[in-house]
């Protein structure tokens, strides 16, 4: 940590002598992102990164020379540690520490020198330097879009179906030939499967009945424990005290919400599978 | 003579502005000397000029903008000044108006998504950064003192912790979610800023508790981090933390086993961090349910007779009682619906359900992917003996991602998607686990923690942005206020010159109510 604070403290000067301190926050990040650790980018950037040409370059040149000790994704094999957890890893400024051990190798620890060229070597420190970004960067929330079918088509298609026209009653307001043709083609297998569960972006509409009987009809902008705000069919929005009126609220989606107190986790599989089959 | 001991007393009052720590012990109700108002975790204030009858007349005192990202910490209050924070930044201003004294800023990369808030001890204030370091200002002028790494920001620690100040030390612990990482709690000096010791969240191999993971570098790099501050019974000399998930997070596949100390509730003693007991809400943890929700200390009856007791409204959406005198287990009760476990077993631990562990398909959950709460401050009044959390209800769908050669993907090695939910406060009877009253606060999820008060008030937020003052006998509502976001920290307040304050952050917002000026 020494080494890399001292880097850091040196371009955070520079950048305040270069740019002044209004822009001096700002350029911090771009400075300690050449370190492989502590980086805040998004994980699309991480991603992205890592798919560069010198990052698959290094990728190529990893699997040749490394992947043998260090397992084929850099995550450690038989002889070699992991390297998403290293130390000399997320230290590393461009090469300056990962550089020695690929050239000299760590003779105590039974690694031996890899003849690389330095170019070589810096496509390595720039694929191990993607790879830990994406891997620190790999988020607990939503799976991403290129989740792969085959992980996720798991149920039967023809139990999805019964499901479908039977106990689920989805074919109450869908149809296969209908609104969810080519259902499949149109939507990421995961995509579709959160989508199913949770249709997204349906409003709810409401019927206002005021204090004079008068009923006013519309979109649900906002409803809370004092207020409803509903757009009319003109466009304008209006809103009341709840005490001075009646809600009737309409939820599209009512009958999906019904459904996920009632879904086993093979029902959710069997569905998907059989949404699957709509391309 | 008379009048020279009292001018004196007047000039010493004046000069120094700092907090004695013994006054901890015994906090005065014109401060909020600590993240958690007193040592209890209990966010119950004596205070009552603020009380059920004229709490629907509370109007704006003052209002701070500090510009920054949403204030997820509570402000503490000495002596007149209000100190609060958000990652990087210290503000200090005038309690009784809002204006501001001194702010500091340090900018830093890491993670900042959180700062819980500051410590104060004698004439110095504390803080953790997103880049794992703690710092000390000078209360008076904010400026810095000190400086002190804590941990190592290359693997991706921070400190959203606020500083326990524990007798002559500060408690603070790790956290980070970013690489597979050994986390812990540790007690600093406040004067240099000296490590005095460290509690691991994980067991040397060999050690007691080792023996719950498969190997040594599973153990080594199992997680367990500190998110939030935790309390502290002066009379058993124990302070109480929660410690947050394993790693890697929701894949459990190379890290076979209950996984101690991580998803836990340790009781460690305040000299010399020496582990007492523990408790793991979460044995085995696939599905981030950190256990570091306040642990609530509670001097109450148990079956007729008193007893020192501990609870805790866990993330996992269960609500647990011990015994905080040796661990020792009373009551475990679900607070919302789910369906991750099968059934408690005879320690009083849910035992979970490996078909709704993570799964490369996608294993359907009945819980809101964040879990049944989490940071936001639960409270209990000794008013009601009611124990009130707001909660979070929904449907998710937890995947394991493994690679080629069946290790995890990344740090988390899955993912997690949340359909439908809602928040709801619920007030739970400690000693049933029963609910005695649920209140909807709305569609989403919520970050509104709680406040109670001898003023039979209960203050909180709904998901709707609407801050709250509900009656706690009921949940009927006896004030509300739009505060343009949703209530993103915990409440807490203080009386000042015969004033009872409120104080509320709503996004980068920092709101103090009281009652109108005659």
């Amino acid at each position: 940590m020494q080494l890399s604070n001292r880097w850091r403290v040196c371009a955070w000067v520079l950048t305040v002598a270069l740019t002044g301190m209004a822009e001096a926050q700002a350029q911090i990040p771009a400075a300690a992102s050449q370190r492989a650790g502590g980086q805040r980018i998004s994980p699309q950037a991480a991603r992205a990164a890592l798919e560069s040409e010198p990052a698959q370059r290094g990728r190529a040149q990893f699997s040749k020379s490394c992947a043998f000790c260090h397992g084929p994704d850099a995550t450690g094999g038989a002889e070699g540690p992991n390297l998403m957890r290293s130390s000399v890893v997320r230290h590393d400024q461009g090469g300056d520490a990962i550089g020695p051990v690929i050239r000299d190798g760590r003779p105590d620890r039974g690694m031996p020198p890899i003849p690389l060229t330095p170019q070589q070597i810096s496509d390595v420190v720039t694929y191990l330097h993607a790879a830990v970004a994406v891997s620190d960067r790999s988020s607990a929330g939503n799976p991403a879009n290129d989740y792969s079918l085959k992980r996720l088509l798991t149920g039967n298609a023809e139990a999805g179906k019964a499901y479908f026209n039977g106990v689920g009653q989805c074919s109450q307001c869908h149809s296969p030939t209908g609104d969810l043709a080519g259902i499949a083609r149109k939507y990421p297998p995961v995509e579709l499967q959160s989508r199913f569960l949770y249709p997204m972006g349906k409003p709810e509409t409401a019927a206002v009945k005021l204090a004079s009987g008068a009923v006013v009809e519309g979109k649900l902008l906002h409803l809370d424990a004092f207020y409803v705000a509903i757009e009319d069919k003109s466009g304008w929005y209006h809103s009341w005290p709840l005490k001075d009126v009646k809600v009737d609220v309409h939820n599209p989606i009512a009958a999906h919400i019904e459904l996920l107190s009632k879904y086993t986790n093979k029902d959710v599989h069997d569905l998907f599978a059989y949404l699957e089959t709509l391309k | 003579m008379k009048t020279w001991s009292l001018l004196l007393a007047c000039a010493c009052a004046l000069g120094a502005q700092g907090l004695d720590p013994a006054a901890l012990l015994k906090p005065p109700t014109d401060a909020w000397p600590m993240y958690n108002g007193d040592y209890t975790g209990r966010r119950y204030s004596t205070l009552k000029q603020i009380n059920r009858d004229n709490v629907g007349a509370l109007t704006l005192a003052w209002a701070f903008q500090t510009r920054s990202t949403a204030m997820k910490g509570t402000p503490i209050q000495v002596n007149g000044i209000v100190y609060f924070s958000t990652p990087g930044n210290v503000w200090a201003a005038d309690a009784k108006t809002g204006r501001q004294i001194w702010h500091f800023n340090r900018p830093s990369e890491g993670n900042h998504i959180a700062s819980r808030g500051v410590a104060m001890y004698r004439d110095r204030i504390y803080f953790g950064t997103p880049d794992a370091h703690l710092v000390c200002l000078e209360a008076r002028t904010g400026k810095q003192i000190w400086d002190v790494e804590i941990a190592d920001i290359a693997f991706g620690y921070y400190l959203s912790v606020a500083p326990l100040v524990v007798k002559d030390k500060l408690i603070i612990g790790t956290s980070g979610d970013a690489a597979d990482v050994p986390h812990f709690i540790a007690a600093i000096d406040p004067e240099s800023g000296k490590m005095l010791w460290r509690w691991d969240s994980l067991p040397e191999p060999g050690a007691k508790g080792s023996e719950t993971w498969p190997n040594k570098e599973a153990l080594a790099h199992g997680g367990g981090p500190a998110w939030m501050p935790g309390t502290y019974d002066p009379e058993l000399n124990l302070i109480y933390w929660g410690t947050g998930n394993p790693h890697p997070v929701l894949a459990g596949v190379d890290r076979k086993g209950d996984n101690l100390y991580t998803c836990s509730i340790v009781a460690l003693n305040a000299d010399t961090g020496k582990m007492a007991w523990y408790f793991q809400p979460s044995p085995h943890d696939t599905h981030d349910w950190d256990a570091v929700e306040t642990p609530v200390l509670i001097d109450g009856t148990w079956e007729g007779k008193p007893r020192k007791l501990l609870a805790q409204a866990s993330r996992n959406g269960y609500f647990f009682v011990l015994d905080r005198t040796n661990g020792k287990h009373l009551l475990t009760t679900p607070f919302v619906p789910s369906d991750w476990a099968k059934g408690i077993d005879a320690q009083g631990r849910p035992i979970p359900d490996p078909e709704k562990d993570p799964q490369p398909d996608g294993a359907f959950v009945h819980s809101y992917a964040n879990g049944g709460t989490n940071w936001m401050a639960p409270s209990f009044s000794p008013d009601t003996n009611l124990f009130y959390v707001n909660a979070s209800e929904g449907y998710s769908m937890f995947y394991l991602t493994l690679n080629d050669q069946g290790k995890p993907e990344g740090h988390q090695g899955g993912a997690s998607n949340s359909f439908w939910n809602r928040a709801l406060l619920t007030a739970i009877d400690y000693r049933t686990g029963k609910a005695k009253w649920t209140r909807n606060s709305g569609k989403g999820a919520g970050s509104a923690g709680i406040l109670t008060t001898a003023g039979r008030v209960l203050f909180t937020g709904d998901t709707s942005g609407n801050l709250l003052a509900l009656d706690p006998e009921n949940g009927t509502v006896l004030w509300h206020a739009y505060g343009g976001g949703n209530l993103t920290n915990s409440p807490m307040t203080y009386e000042l010159d015969g004033r009872q304050y409120i104080l509320m952050g709503v996004d980068g917002v920092l709101y103090a109510w009281a009652l109108p000026l005659k």
